[in-house]
């Protein structure tokens, strides 16, 4: 309610402030060339006038972000050392006193005008965007499709299993503007030329509509990335992989990864959905539990459907580890699928002993 | 009362095709204050506040978790059944607040009055009164919603 009486009591003051400074811009606004120099490095020459986010992007260097440079998401944050002018009101709510003071700003909300000095986390150099082509689209059921990407420029890319890409997808019918979303690549490194991704149907969902409606053979899109830290630690303990829905892209691409090298670790894969309708890839990781050294796949359904004639497991995931943990203390759990599904996961995995840090998880 | 700057941005960003396929307002032509003062009217008029209501739904939504994605009887009353799908929404008002994309479905078994919200539908109600434009697919009528949630 409290937004409702600041927007009445802002409402006259900003109004003729705003038009003041539309004015100004309009007629004054030619800030020429700046320079924005990144963590003491790196100096990139831009015109003057847009803003940081866009800016760097220009210049391939890839902040995250959630909304495009809306000022909605927050995870645009960079420090600003100099030349980025006072914060915007636009970003106080996303920055904590501490940000505050050690002068953490939203890039997309601070308008180059001046040479700019900022500090960004040195894996950001890492993050490319690439021009790629649609070349393959495969239903694996009623509401997931497999969709390959060829890459074009650049036309390839290095990630680990398990990492994600922002899908830029054009403008059409439903979308005024490029958007953006996150998607797990469900291929292995190995193919550093072409990425598979494993895309659920949400409804009335902005991206996935495009994709399941609208996307077709010869499309091209931007993907950046790659992004995460979701990937398998060299170790050798046992591995639980749990995956439900569209949560089997990153796992696929862990798993084939493993097979291609004969990774000898102990992995169990549990794959949760609800009925018959709702598995897929099934016989390819049947396949694995005779090529690969130690690896069971186990997928349980939630709620059959009478004439799937289900013969396997059913009801919910968690019961079922302690049948499969070897050792708990050497073990680690990689898991993929919505919140709910990860925090039910996370908490039986942990009441079992497998320690808190070897359960991986993309948050979000 | 004249759209203020501030407000104009929201509605910009409610707008179909921005955040989301429908955007929030529906048909819907008046201004945001409006929509949400009528709400608050009427909820008002019912004897409850946006907050009551925004944490019943948090409560049902909470406890429907405990089935995973399968439908569950809380309560002896309300049939619950979430579809829980990765990501999360932005909320167009100017703060930080990501929401898990999700459909919450409920029909309440006493008067059989069935309706569906999502976590940002929670948000909006519970902290900015926000019930959504008349038309929205989304909107949520305060009376019909009082009758299934209550
Ligand atoms: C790291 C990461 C990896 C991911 N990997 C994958 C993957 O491999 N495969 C995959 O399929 N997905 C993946 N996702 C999810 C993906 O990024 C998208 O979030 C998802 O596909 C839905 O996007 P969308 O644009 O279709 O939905 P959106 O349009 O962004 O959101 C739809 C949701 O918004 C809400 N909503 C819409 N309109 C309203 C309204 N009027 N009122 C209230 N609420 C409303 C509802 O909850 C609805 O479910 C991943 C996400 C992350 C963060
Ligand atoms: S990109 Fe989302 S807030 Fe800046
Ligand atoms: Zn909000």
């Amino acid at each position: 309610m409290e937004i409702l009486y600041n927007i009445i009591t802002a409402t006259v003051i900003s109004g003729s402030l705003s038009i003041i400074l539309v004015v100004a811009e309009y007629f004054f606004a030619n800030y020429g060339d700046c320079k924005i120099t990144v963590n003491d490095k790196k100096e990139l020459v831009v015109k003057g006038g847009g803003n940081l986010l866009n800016a760097l992007a220009e210049n391939k260097i890839f902040i995250p972000s959630a909304c495009g440079g809306r000022g909605s998401c927050g995870f645009c944050k960079v420090k600003a050392l100099d030349g980025a002018g006072p914060v915007l009101p636009t970003e106080k709510p996303y920055l904590s006193a501490k940000e505050l003071n050690n002068n953490v700003r939203l890039s997309c909300q601070i308008k180059v005008r001046q040479d700019i000095k900022i500090e960004i986390p040195e894996e950001l150099f890492n993050i490319k965007k690439f021009k790629a082509k649609v070349i393959e689209v495969i239903d694996y059921t009623y509401d997931i499709k497999g969709i390959t990407f060829q890459l074009l420029d650049p036309d390839t890319v290095d990630f680990k299993a398990g990492q994600y890409m922002q899908l830029e997808t054009p403008k059409y019918e439903k979308s005024k503007q490029v958007i953006s979303r996150a998607y797990s690549i469900s291929s292995i490194p190995d193919n550093k030329n072409a990425l598979q991704f494993i895309i659920r149907r949400v409804p009335d969902g902005l991206c996935t509509t495009w994709v399941h409606d609208y996307l077709k053979m010869g499309d091209i899109v931007n993907l950046v990335g790659p992004f995460g830290d979701f990937y398998i630690r060299d170790t050798d303990t046992d591995i639980i992989y749990v995956a439900g829905g569209s949560g089997k892209a990153p796992i696929k691409s862990m798993v084939e990864h493993a097979a291609k090298y004969q990774n000898p670790r102990k992995m169990t894969y549990f794959f949760g959905a609800r009925a018959m309708k709702d598995l897929y890839l099934t016989e390819e990781f049947q396949e694995y539990e005779k090529t690969m050294p130690d690896f069971t796949y186990v997928p349980v359904l939630s709620s059959p459907d009478p004439e799937d004639d289900w013969k396997g497991k059913t009801g919910f995931i968690p019961p079922y580890f302690k049948d499969y943990i070897r050792d708990p203390l050497k073990t680690e759990a990689y898991l993929c699928g919505s919140p709910g599904m990860i925090a039910a996961v996370e908490k039986e995995l942990t009441k079992l002993g497998v320690p808190n840090d070897k359960i991986y998880f993309d948050s979000f | 009362m004249k759209l203020g700057p501030e407000e104009k941005r929201i509605m910009d960003k409610m707008q179909p095709g921005i955040l989301t396929v429908d955007g929030f307002l529906g048909n819907d032509n008046r201004n945001l204050h409006d929509i949400i003062q009528e709400d608050a009217e009427k909820v008002e008029a019912l004897g409850y506040t946006a907050e009551d209501i925004g944490k019943r739904m948090q409560y049902l939504t909470e406890r429907s978790k405990e089935a995973y994605e399968e439908p569950i009887l809380i309560d002896q009353k309300y049939l619950v059944q979430q579809d829980i799908w990765r990501g999360k929404v932005v909320c167009p008002f100017p703060h930080k607040g990501l929401y898990v994309k999700a459909d919450i479905h409920l029909k309440n078994i006493e008067n059989g009055i069935e309706i569906s919200w999502t976590p940002l539908n929670i948000h909006f109600i519970e902290e900015h009164g926000f019930f959504e434009g008349k038309g929205s697919k989304h909107r949520l009528d305060p009376e019909t919603l009082i009758k299934a949630i209550y």
